[in-house]
């Protein structure tokens, strides 16, 4: 038993960064695709199209400080259970708000073609999206600091 | 779908410029040429799709049929071909039965008494109500589709352009219906291809209309400056509804 909760710890402790490298890499790819269709449609303003499709690359970086923070001298059954939480649910998160990040984008850049003037305010969901994965962010440190050692 | 083809479709979405309103502007905001460029990132299947869904919708294709049964006949298997995307059947469903309304009213005007046989040339849901209500103005659909008694009244005073007019209306009214549940699909792209349609077609007749009346007024002088007063010219041709 204790074996199993111990391969479930280094389970959790690598799921931020697991699963946030796939939320990113899926977001990228989604702000990006659209990024370089509006490209095709554009005279100028390239930058802005790709550095917005970039967005979703903070979530990767959360994953790997969430890691960091639940590093443990050893996994064993007293933290094991805690590091499987705390990293599974904190990496799903990671990767929801990354993919779901990409697709506001993807809609925010494709809108704010046809409407120039609304590029900065298409770009507040994404935000608002940015602002709950670092809630997770947050939280899992602060969770982090109660593991038992 | 699968994870490239959604990015593939993102991609070629967002590539495409938007159309703006219907009558809003003068000229295509992208040309053909480069429409059919950025068509090419369809797949096989929807770029196929696509092809039979103009057939049957724009007034280019529906012309290289014989009569009017034949069109029927082809936007039924182009309905039965779309049975993965039901959104794209209602639309081509609806422009049909748009055009049979079209064309009970033009055949009413020209002197015909009773529908006849309407499913030799109607397409749709209001087909039986349209023969039964054949003398209102509105063939019975009017308290629901208001455009048909208005369509009736501007097809009698003649003005073939505001016919023209509020049957594009009408059919971009349901493109818009539609384009709004999609965003990055290939109903997106399919409906954008039909607007961009009739767009383009809006832009030219325009500019043709604007060719014939200048000649009619050319003649019209000319006939004057001969000391002859009378006009005989018809500024528009009769074969304009086709929407």
């Amino acid at each position: 038993m204790s074996e199993f909760v111990v391969a479930l710890g280094w389970f959790g402790l690598f799921a931020p960064v697991a699963l946030g490298a796939i939320g990113s890499a899926w977001g990228c790819a989604l702000g990006g695709s659209a990024a370089i269709g509006a490209m095709l449609d554009s005279e100028g303003g390239y930058g802005r199209y790709i550095g917005v499709s970039l967005m979703p690359s903070s979530q990767v970086i959360y994953g790997i400080v969430i890691m960091f923070s639940l590093q443990q001298t050893s996994v064993d059954a007293a933290n094991g259970a805690a590091l499987f939480g705390i990293g599974v649910l904190s990496g799903a998160t990671m990767l929801f708000t990354g993919i779901r990040q990409g697709e506001v984008l993807a809609s925010a850049i494709h809108a704010s073609k046809a409407k120039p003037e609304i590029f900065g305010i298409s770009l507040a969901p994404a935000a608002v999206l940015e602002g709950f994965s670092v809630f997770a962010l947050v939280f899992a440190l602060v969770l982090a600091g109660s593991i038992p050692t | 779908m699968s994870m490239s083809r959604r990015h593939q479709y993102i991609t070629l979405v967002s590539s495409l410029p938007h159309l703006g309103k219907l009558f809003s502007r003068k000229e295509v905001p992208i040309s053909e040429f480069r429409l059919r460029q950025r068509l090419t990132m369809l797949e096989a299947d929807h770029a196929r799709l696509l092809k039979e869904m103009i057939e049957v919708t724009a007034w280019a294709g529906v012309a290289r049929y014989r009569n009017d049964l034949d069109i029927i006949h082809r936007a039924r298997d182009v309905v039965a071909d779309l049975v993965d995307y039901p959104d794209l059947q209602h639309l081509v469903g609806a422009r049909m039965e748009t055009r049979t309304l079209i064309a009970a009213l033009r055949r009413r005007r020209d002197g015909q008494e009773v529908a006849g046989d309407i499913s030799s040339w109607g397409y749709g849901r209001w087909c039986a109500r349209i023969a039964e209500n054949w003398s209102d103005p509105a063939f019975g659909v009017g308290h629901f589709m208001p455009w048909v008694g208005e369509a009736h009244r501007l097809m009698r005073a003649g003005d073939h352009i505001a016919v023209e007019r509020l049957a594009l209306t009408e059919v971009f009214r349901q493109l818009d219906h539609y384009g709004n549940l999609h965003e990055f699909d290939f109903e997106a792209v399919a409906i954008y291809a039909l607007r961009w349609i009739i767009v383009e077609r809006w832009s030219r007749y325009d500019e043709q209309n604007a060719r014939e009346r200048l000649q009619s007024l050319l003649d019209a002088a000319l006939r004057g400056a001969r000391g002859s007063g009378s006009q005989e010219h018809d500024l528009l041709s009769n074969d304009n509804e086709t929407a």
